[in-house]
């Protein structure tokens, strides 16, 4: 009975878990397939599609992701940090009420706060701003509670007992933050800032109304093709797209040392 | 996106560095206003307004619920999200439940795998499922060849292919609803069931699954609204004729430009939302008084 | 009928290459009152963890009730335990916890609420039926633990540091209840714990493990009057122990060399250390005497003159280090009457048994 019991829940591990990579591998051979008509293991493989990748159809829409996730993430981590340490740190009452209102963003879907800038953007007539200006602004506003929150919570779980132990020494203010806080908060600073570029770089729901004509994202130029075909361009395009955030996943991990905020879950 | 494990601080502290005031707040609190409460005021404001007269009006509102395509496209939302939030539910319960009680260096390899679709993005993901469900797609194009089907199945272009790469993009924030619940349980509880008898269906169903339901709640919770507001994948797997919340208000802004129109729409997925935000975090405070947590 | 309800039969557990439970043979006797004692990491719950069948073990045999366990999952194991934190479940009612492992044996209602009062009367806890664990004080919450172990009436309890959650004076009030329960059901406990009071105060046998072997097994009075090592030594109790070495003396008894050889001390020989394998000697800091309180004694003792160094006051007894003739510091337990006598720097004349001197072999 036990046996059986973990044989069905190992199978059902394995069957969530291949439902979880199947796309993925798809897309990865798809882009290795000569053909446009994806067939289950394609008979001859091609790097092609790779190679075109090398043109400004492609290039132009990912360096202006790149540039918006830079910005994105720079501007929200200095802002998150401002925000998370009056919270913690400020001799107020109402930083609960502080705190509820910097996360507000988080309650509404990306698709009304899309509209609401693009709306906000138009009847004030500041069409000029669509395109970078707005699609900056949208993408602070939507990852500015993550690093907040991620900042707050390394400021919460920093030891204020050691901020005494410092002033004890002999520590200034200015002495104080520069050798002991931000130290300490750097990992779930860096953290939070890494998942600012992420959530910048693949966004679509606030990007889809902000994008100029003929100056749009990555992502949105993917799904503007996909629309009307499954070329299989858009697999090199999506296979480089992640190996790019993999590689800025390490880059930033080598800054910040952040990988101890990964392991979520453990015990 | 990315998913890092965070918890909400709960106990506040007091001032350890002195600071005059709350001065570093005023930048962040001046980009929320500027960027965030007033296009969102705004939009509110503009739901009230109408294309000839210059009063306010509930005009665009009484537009959309005598609307019968729109309020279609709303209980589809609905439906889907209900869908997708089931189906998330279901899947991620038993990787979280593994993921919290594994110890073996596994455990490590399949929370990544759990995870890391996160990082590829919704079109990646999208486009995936696009290429195995469609018509001439890895799964049709195999069951032809078998000769178990002439006609390709209705993968795609319609609610299957919605809620599968919905469930798909979902999956990983259910999983980590679950796992936070689930590792929140004692192991020594379920000892304490074996030891007194309990085989372990019995130990499931009495223990591990009462034990839950907040995290079940709050995965299904996730699931609905991520569900409800998602925009790229009810439109590349749905098709033309798919139209749910998101997609409309997308097409209302940017074919139509009929704005109060949109911003209706807008208000109405948000109250939606916040409402099932509302509805969720209300049952949660009450099953832990429940479960006496 | 056998009188063994649990018997190991060289017992290993290995995690990697690392062997926490090394080749143990135990045989835990009906009825009785049985603690595993040793340190953390010595082993001891992985026993108990093999015991109830939540690890497996690497070699040997474990028997319950005379039958061979391997592959008999803890459910089938009809035998209670009680967790350290309590483990009970939040949400349900005493009663419901209480009840749960009749109600997992599929018994009828009336029974099970039968087995409920009387399991919650023998920890004293009736009323309590309806509340939920949370609702209820830390030593509740314990007797809920113990009444849900022993409702399924097993013949056998483990019970793993069930009180060292407790603050101090509820632990010691809860040693003598749970004493009480065991003797009242008859039924076999094993108590697993690093606190060696309270191992002392209950059990009827003590098995003391050191880095997964069993260091020394028997009563109490036994482990602590004659440790079998030093590191049984001390581990229970206090005490002196000295580098020492031993060889025959006058009227069969044993001269024991210590710092160096420069005291000599003599020992009542004991039959079961040869004179060259002395390595250690330890002395009870108690059985360290002032000659005049020991005028009375009524064996022969080694007369010594030392100087207080050091005087701590317990209370009831004052603890004082001593230099002796030789070079050798000891340590003593002196009823707090003679007080007033003892400071740093007095000479005091000293008296210790030719019995208490304890040689050990490693």
């Amino acid at each position: 009975m036990n046996r059986l019991l973990t044989y069905l829940f190992r199978t059902a591990l394995a069957a969530i878990l291949a439902f979880i990579t199947l796309p993925l591998v798809v897309v990865v051979a798809a882009s290795f397939s000569p053909t446009s008509a994806v067939t289950f293991l394609p008979s001859e493989w091609t790097l092609q599609w790779y190679a075109a990748l090398w043109d400004s159809r492609w290039l132009d829409p990912f360096l202006l992701s790149v540039e918006l996730a830079v910005i994105v993430s720079l501007a929200s981590g200095l802002l998150g940090v401002l925000g998370a340490y009056s919270v913690a740190y400020a001799k107020c009452p109402g930083h609960t009420a502080i705190m509820a209102l910097l996360l507000s963003p988080m309650s509404v879907p990306q698709i009304v706060k899309g509209v609401a800038v693009v709306l906000f953007l138009s009847s004030i007539g500041l069409y000029d701003l669509l395109g970078t200006p707005g699609l900056v602004m949208a993408h602070i506003i939507l990852t500015l509670p993550y690093v907040v929150r991620m900042a707050a919570t390394a400021m919460f779980g920093f030891d204020k007992r050691l901020d005494r132990a410092a002033r004890i020494l002999g520590a200034s203010v200015t002495q104080r933050i520069r050798y002991v806080l931000l130290p300490l908060i750097r990992s779930g600073l860096f953290s939070g800032m890494t998942f600012a570029f992420i959530i910048s770089f693949n966004n679509i729901p606030l990007s889809v109304f902000l994008v100029r004509p003929g100056q749009t994202t990555l992502p949105i130029t993917v799904i503007n093709h996909l629309e009307y075909s499954l070329d299989p361009v858009l697999a090199a395009v999506n296979v480089a797209s992640l190996l790019f955030i993999l590689g800025a996943i390490i880059l930033f991990e080598k800054i910040g040392g952040f990988s101890a905020q990964f392991h979520g879950g453990s015990k | 996106m990315a998913v890092i494990i965070c918890s909400t601080p709960t106990k506040p502290l007091r001032a350890v560095v002195p600071v005059k005031g709350l001065l570093p707040l005023i930048a962040p609190s001046l980009v929320l206003v500027l960027f965030f409460a007033i296009p969102m005021g705004m939009m509110i404001g503009i739901s009230f307004q109408s294309q000839t007269e210059g009063s306010p009006t509930l005009a665009s509102y009484s537009r959309f619920f005598s609307n019968d395509l729109v309020l279609a496209g709303l209980a589809r939302t609905v439906v889907m999200s209900g869908l997708v939030a089931l189906c998330v539910t279901v899947l991620a319960y038993p990787l979280a439940y593994y993921l919290a009680r594994a110890t073996s260096r596994w455990r490590t390899v399949i929370f990544a795998l759990a995870i890391a679709p996160e990082l590829a993005g919704v079109v990646l993901r999208t486009y995936g499922w696009l290429i195995i469900l469609e018509d001439r797609g890895f799964i049709n194009s195999a069951l032809i060849w078998t000769g178990l089907i002439t006609e390709p199945l209705p993968l795609s272009k319609n609610l299957f292919g919605v809620v599968v790469g919905l469930t798909h993009v979902i999956l990983p924030f259910g999983v980590l609803s679950l796992l936070t619940s689930l590792q929140g349980i004692n192991p020594n509880l379920e000892k304490s069931a074996q030891i007194l008898g309990a085989s372990r269906l019995a130990v499931i169903r009495h223990i591990i699954l009462p034990l839950s339901v907040p995290g079940i709640v709050s995965s299904f919770l996730i699931g609905f609204t991520m569900a409800a507001s998602a925009y790229a994948t009810p439109a590349l797997l749905g098709g033309a004729g798919f139209k749910v919340m998101a997609t409309m208000v997308y097409e209302q802004v940017l074919f139509y430009l009929d704005w109060p129109f949109a911003a209706v729409m807008a208000n109405v997925l948000l109250i939606l939302m916040l409402a099932a935000g509302f509805i969720g975090s209300r049952l949660e405070s009450r099953l832990h008084q429940k479960l006496h947590l | 009928m056998t009188t063994i309800d649990i018997e190991l039969l060289s017992v290993s557990k290995q995690f990697g290459a690392n062997r926490i439970v090394d080749d143990i043979s135990l045989a835990i006797p009906k009825g009785k009152f049985v603690s595993i004692l040793g340190p953390s990491g010595c082993g001891k719950t992985t026993t108990l963890n093999m015991i109830a069948g939540f690890e497996a073990p690497s070699s040997g045999q474990i028997r319950i009730r005379g039958r061979d366990q391997e592959g008999v999952p803890p459910e089938a194991r009809k035998i209670g335990l009680v967790f350290q934190n309590y483990a009970l479940f939040p949400h349900m009612t005493v009663a419901q916890n209480v009840g749960f492992g009749l109600k997992m044996q599929g018994r009828p209602r009336e029974e099970i609420a039968d087995g409920v009062s009387r399991a919650l009367k023998s920890v004293h806890l009736e009323g309590f039926e309806d509340r939920y664990p949370k609702e209820l004080s830390g030593g509740q919450q314990q007797r809920v633990a113990v009444a849900r172990a022993i409702a399924p009436s097993p013949s056998v309890l483990l019970l793993d540091e069930p009180l060292s959650n407790l603050d101090l004076k509820l632990r010691e009030a809860m040693r003598v209840e749970l004493k009480e329960i065991q003797e009242d059901l008859g039924m076999t406990f094993i108590y697993v714990t690093h606190d060696q009071e309270e191992a002392m105060a209950m059990s009827d046998r003590i098995i003391v493990m050191q880095g997964g072997v069993v260091a020394q097994e028997g009563a109490p009075a036994d482990i602590y009057g004659s440790p079998r090592t030093s590191f049984v030594a001390d581990f229970i109790g206090k005490s002196n122990i000295l580098p020492a070495s031993a060889e025959p003396g006058a009227d069969r008894n044993l001269k024991v060399s210590l710092g160096a050889g420069k005291a000599v001390l003599t020992a009542a020989r004991g039959d079961d250390v040869a004179p060259d394998n002395v390595r250690f000697c330890c002395i009870r800091p108690e059985a360290v005497r002032l000659a005049e309180a020991a005028g009375a004694l009524d064996e022969p003792a080694n007369r010594l003159t030392g100087t207080v160094q050091k005087v701590v006051n317990l209370g009831a007894y004052i603890e004082a280090w001593m230099l002796v003739d030789g070079g050798i510091t000891l340590k003593s337990m002196i009823r707090s009457t003679r007080l007033e006598k003892l400071s740093a720097g007095c000479r005091v004349d000293l008296a210790i048994a030719h019995s208490a001197v304890q040689l050990l072999e490693q």
